[in-house]
């Protein structure tokens, strides 16, 4: 067995990794077998997980001796395969973003793995798993310059100087407590008193739970949810990086997320009703080749900011719109919005007080929603298409929706309903807008 | 026309009469295919005549207003090239208009089922970053098609902008 060129000096992913990989293994084997072991004795679940754990350990250390990376020109080259052997080779140029994150059983150890968005490819397409955490920064740190570098070269000779790498500065830092009070004011949270009043109401005068108890797991449920946001939200912090804008959350499991700034398709600032009091937004982003929605009950990965001040979260939209674009003065906040005809109220009785749009030359804005209000922004370069829609009751009132494509993620802006000449014409003048985007990148 | 779906510029270029033509083959065939078994199950089952023969009319008349609807919907299909992007426009009842700019396709496809062949008719198909788009016209001339695509294609490629 030799290594298929020994003059690299490759390296290898931490001696630990079968250990944390077999961690809830190890984890599960203790917790079973713990009184049996303590009598100097395994009972057969014991066995089992003995077994799955040395089998399991046998083959990730066999797997662990095959695993070699090393950085080849502008290749980031990864050996694996135990039984069929791989060579995967990753284009620095092509890589969108790097990612490091530390499930609890590696952050036990130290450990971090790195994820690697390839354009193009699948979620497990670039992986390193695991390594030593300051490895992983210092390899990110390298791939990301190496990176620099290939795309440099690309641009012609002359072409704007590459800005000075820019130290990392951290520009918003999320409040332990004003995240617990922003999951608390949520919609679950009203469903679960709600729920529990009930239950309380029903235990009282009847005494026992009865038919209603099959409420309790949903109640468990949305406990949970709001308890894995509040661990995936905790410690959240945003900082400016020569990369982009650098997300850092979680407290059981740590992810650091780069947000590559030039990705950035558009964004959602959100302002679910009951924070709307306290004057508080959430910022989401969506991003090329990255589908983040918040599903079962999971953080969305394109969250920038999960609550702060609406004056923030504007600052927020305006900074990354306007490195995203590179134009200056780009306030999504200060784009004048018109709200939709009068007789709008004939397809939308109770939408259409909440329904508005605009556009200056930088962005196309859309806002709505009754309960939960979302405000839309997508930059003219960014339009994928336009699509302008009319039912037939829409023509019967001289209305029409116009909506605009984006990459699938958070962002939808759709100005429905609007009077349809305007329509048309903001058709026309978001197209022009969009022409006029491109040429200047 | 209705100026919200006007035309940019010059005209809508209409799709090929064939559309309609293949669509009311199809709606025909299919037609038949349920009035004979309406009939035959009226034959060998003890059904009232009366609902039988209310089943015949309901079809036949469905069949008259799809006909028409085909012609309607055939003639409300139209696009227009411009120099960055295109224009279609679609559908008599729910009215759909699409602008594509080339510099965002992502690829385009040509597509011909056995029936269009037939009929001599080909359906192309662009696909952006968003899977909202779309953009598609269906019921081209075979050559027709293919001339948009290859001008689609390299106007893509030399209006390609970064995603």
């Amino acid at each position: 067995m030799t290594a298929s060129s020994p003059e690299h000096p490759y390296k290898r992913l931490s001696p630990l990794t079968p250990l944390v990989r077999g961690f809830y293994v190890v984890v599960a084997f203790v917790v079973t077998s713990w009184d049996d072991m303590l009598r100097g004795d395994v009972g057969p679940i014991g066995w089992i997980l003995l077994a799955l754990l040395i089998g399991g350990l046998v083959f990730g250390t066999a797997s662990w001796l095959r695993t070699k990376y090393w950085i080849e020109g502008d290749e980031l080259r990864v050996d694996t395969g135990l039984i069929s052997r791989q060579s995967r080779r990753i284009r620095v140029d092509r890589l969108q973003g790097i990612d490091i994150v530390q499930p609890l059983a590696a952050r036990v150890f130290g450990l971090a793995e790195l994820k690697m968005d390839v354009a193009g490819g699948g979620s497990s397409e670039g992986s390193l798993a695991y390594l030593p955490l300051h490895e992983a920064r210092e390899l990110r740190e390298q791939l990301l310059a190496r990176r620099e570098a290939v795309r440099e070269a690309a641009v012609p000779a002359g072409a704007a100087p590459a800005a000075p790498p820019e130290p990392e500065r951290v520009i918003a830092r999320l409040d332990l407590g004003m995240l617990v009070v922003s999951l608390l004011l949520s919609g679950e949270t009203v469903g679960f008193l709600l729920s529990a009043v009930v239950l309380g109401v029903v235990f009282a005068v009847f005494g026992s739970l009865g038919g209603v108890a099959g409420v309790v797991p949903v109640l468990i449920a949305f406990g949970a949810a709001q308890l894995r946001k509040l661990l995936a939200f905790y410690g959240f912090t945003v900082a400016r990086t020569s990369s982009g804008l650098q997300v850092r959350r979680g407290l059981f499991e740590l992810s650091t997320q780069t947000i590559a700034l030039a990705r950035v398709q558009g964004l959602v600032v959100t302002e679910p009703w009951m924070w709307r009091g306290l004057g508080w937004a959430r910022l989401d982003v969506a991003l090329a080749g990255k589908t983040g929605s918040e599903g079962d009950g999971k953080p969305a990965a394109s969250t920038v900011m999960p609550v702060a001040s609406r004056a923030f979260v504007a600052q927020l939209a305006a900074y990354l719109l306007e490195s995203a674009s590179g134009h200056v003065g780009v306030r999504p906040d200060a784009v004048p919005l018109r709200a939709t005809p009068e007789r709008a109220r004939w397809a939308a009785p109770v939408r259409r007080k909440y329904l508005s749009a605009g556009l200056d030359e930088h962005v196309l804005v859309g806002r709505e929603g009754v309960l939960t209000r979302r405000i839309h922004v997508v930059p003219h370069a960014r339009v994928q298409s336009l699509r302008l829609h009319q039912g037939p009751w829409q023509r019967r009132l001289g209305l029409a929706d116009l909506l605009v494509d984006s990459p699938p993620g958070p962002v939808r802006l759709r100005a429905r309903h609007r009077d349809a000449p305007e329509a048309r014409r903001l058709l026309a003048e978001a197209d022009e807008l969009a022409r006029a985007a491109r040429r200047t990148g | 026309m209705d100026e919200v779906f006007a035309p940019p510029g010059n005209a809508w270029r209409p799709v090929s009469p064939a559309l309609a033509r293949l669509r009311r083959v199809t709606l025909l065939a299919v037609a038949v295919v349920l009035l004979v078994a309406v009939v035959v199950a009226g034959m060998l089952a003890p059904l009232p005549r009366g609902l039988v023969a209310l089943a015949c009319v309901v079809l036949v008349l469905a069949t008259i207003f799809g006909w028409v609807l085909i012609g309607r919907n055939a003639r409300w299909w139209g696009y227009a090239e411009r120099d960055e992007d295109l224009y279609i426009k679609h559908g008599a009842l729910f009215r759909k208009l699409v602008v594509v700019p080339y510099g965002r396709m992502q690829y385009v496809d040509v597509q011909a089922g056995p029936l269009d062949q037939l009929f001599g008719v080909a359906n192309v198909h662009l696909h952006t970053a968003s899977p909202g788009t779309s953009a598609r016209i269906p019921g081209l001339p075979a050559a027709e098609a293919t001339r948009l695509r290859d001008r689609l294609t390299s106007l893509g490629e030399a209006q390609a902008a970064g995603l």
